[in-house]
């Protein structure tokens, strides 16, 4: 594909998310029985659930919870990596071996294991102290769990490159070593690897929040551990979808709860590839 | 001076300390929140007496005091009573029954994944097929897991009661593929072997005639072995979604249940067996690579020309 051409889509999509949660109602309307499961024909953009509401403010509502959570944790993602990337080559040998290490420690557990320990505790805070829940620390707790592989991988690429000796090799070349550092390891080398790991992440964490979302609103229904119950996850409309197959008129639902989960695939699919190594 | 041994020291010691460790932070986390344990399990208005109840649970005495007694009780196999998933019902009855479950899921996966890696390592799998395995992969294991059980329900697959064997293997087959754990097995174990192909050693072993994976897999080893740890890892952590959606009952969605209905005891409980899989994939990485720095020979350090 295009670098120039998938850039625009990824931004695109992304941009497409980020103002949909901005535009997100802080409730749904009154439920109209009158207009169950109508299609985008008659109810455009994307027509109704069950109880008459529009898919559109699900569809808004689901963006707004995970949008800044998602970016916020691809950036730390982002930053964790570049730290790694530049400590190889700053000549810290023992500092990056000391970072690998907690890495492999932080890597030895299932991470959703870690993250329902989270959520648990959370919930365990938000009961005791009547805050709602939310989406960051989760999103956070999955971005410390992500960040040493992506730390690793750019430890590599920059040992590839030499480590210490390519900043000395272009040093002697008169560059400074703001130059070098940002421009030629991060902005030249370090890229592909540092928004490929960022975008997984935000994925990741979308695709996490929409789980986790499910799988509470599966019978017994119980309060989602990501967002309050005013809110509304794609999780619900993914729910509304599945129950197409079991003989409910929802099919718009399910395309569009797939069309949603493609969305995201689209930013980071696009987004990889505009930064691809020339 | 070779520190080969360090990492491997570092694993042995984590592997070792998992288990213990995990349990020990719950516990401290869950003293950490605001308001008594006893409380939070159960609030003063629907339990007037949470003083008897803290007694009852071992919660009076601090948190080193319940991890301690927790630790001592299942040395001995009791991890305690489920406060609310299902009052009173033994922790440990419900985790045997639900580790197996678990375990035949993940080795499912697991074999798909080796099977995968094999293939990728013998240069059975060629490089074209990657692109398949990458855009499977980009499914979330949710919707997977949710068309497999649209696949049962609606009798697309087996007769329509759903029986627990093929619910597990569509759930292996889902866990294997889903989140890119079948692309990163064969992408990772591909590009491992061809960068050890690229070292002068392997070049010769070429030149004089001899197989280049017989000579390359003795010090590819711990490499694979840190490798096919990250994936069984991972296909743990997946566990969780695709045992819930496929009603499979496992430790994940033991854990799953636990953490919903904020049933402290089943969740240290089930944390403690992950973490123990866990300890278990670590200590066998560690292993391997004992193994390798012992017997294996070293590619000489060769400046290139």
């Amino acid at each position: 594909m295009n670098r120039k051409l998938a850039a625009l889509i990824s931004l695109g999509a992304l941009l497409l998310l980020v103002v949909g949660g901005m535009l997100a109602p802080d409730y749904l309307p009154p439920a109209d029985l009158s207009a169950r499961y109508l299609g985008p024909a008659d109810v455009p953009p994307l027509g109704t659930d069950g109880r008459g509401k529009p898919l559109l403010d699900y569809a808004l509502q689901g963006a707004e919870i995970i949008a800044l959570p998602s970016l916020l944790a691809a950036l730390l993602v982002m930053l964790i990596a570049t730290g790694g990337g530049l400590l190889s080559c700053a000549g810290y040998g023992r500092t990056s071996a000391v970072a690998q290490a907690v890495g492999e420690i932080i890597g030895a557990l299932p991470r959703l294991l870690v993250v329902l320990v989270v959520a648990l505790v959370l919930t365990g805070g938000a009961q005791a102290t009547d805050a709602p829940p939310g989406l960051y620390p989760i999103a956070l707790t999955w971005a410390l769990l992500a960040a040493p592989g992506a730390m690793d991988e750019a430890s590599a690429v920059a040992s590839r490159l030499g480590g210490s000796r390519f900043v000395e090799a272009l040093r002697a070349h008169g560059f400074s070593r703001r130059r070098i550092f940002l421009y030629h390891l991060v902005g030249l080398n370090l890229r592909p690897v540092l928004v490929r790991h960022g975008v997984e992440t935000f994925m990741q964490v979308t695709f996490l929040e929409v789980a986790l979302s499910y799988l509470a609103t599966m019978p017994p229904q119980q309060a989602s551990f990501t967002h309050p119950a005013s809110h509304h996850s794609w999780a619900e409309i993914l729910y509304m979808g599945y129950r197409w197959t079991l003989g409910e008129d929802s099919l718009h639902a399910l395309l569009l709860g797939l069309g949603l989960i493609g969305l995201v695939v689209a930013v980071a699919v696009a987004a990889t590839s505009a930064v691809r190594s020339r | 001076m070779s520190l080969w041994w360090v990492r491997t020291l570092v694993r042995l010691v984590v592997a070792l300390l998992l288990p213990l460790s995990v349990p020990c932070i719950i516990v401290y986390l869950i003293w950490a929140l605001p308001g008594d344990p006893a409380s939070i399990i159960c609030p003063p208005e629907l339990c007037p007496n949470t003083d008897a109840l803290a007694a009852r649970w071992n919660l009076d005495q601090g948190p080193w005091h319940f991890f301690a007694s927790w630790m001592e009780a299942a040395m001995a196999g009791d991890f305690g009573r489920s406060w609310r998933l299902e009052p009173g019902a033994m922790v440990a009855e419900r985790v045997a029954e639900s580790i197996v479950p678990t375990l035949l899921l993940v080795a499912g996966a697991g074999l798909l994944n080796a099977i995968g890696a094999l293939g990728a390592l013998t240069g059975m799998l060629p490089r074209r097929l990657h692109v398949v395995f990458q855009w499977v992969g980009l499914v979330p294991s949710l919707v997977m897991a949710l068309s497999a059980s649209a696949a049962i329900t609606l009798g697309w697959i087996g007769d329509g009661t759903g029986a627990l064997g093929l619910r597990l293997m569509l759930g292996a087959l889902v866990l294997g593929l889903s989140d890119a754990a079948l692309y990163s097995t064969v992408n990772g174990v591909h590009g491992l072997v061809q960068s050890e192909r690229k070292q002068r050693y392997a070049q010769i072993a070429v030149l004089r005639g001899e197989g280049v994976l017989s000579n390359v897999l003795p010090n590819m080893l711990p490499a694979l072995a840190g490798q096919l740890r990250a994936r069984v890892v991972h296909l743990l952590s997946g566990a969780v979604v695709v045992e819930v959606v496929l009603e499979i009952d496992g430790l994940g969605d033991l854990l799953w249940r636990g953490a919903l209905q904020q049933d402290f005891v089943v969740v240290v409980a089930t944390a403690f067996f992950f973490s123990l899989m866990s300890a278990g994939v670590l200590l066998a990485q560690a292993l391997v690579e004992l193994v390798c720095a012992l017997l294996v020979r070293r590619a000489p350090q060769v400046e290139a020309a």
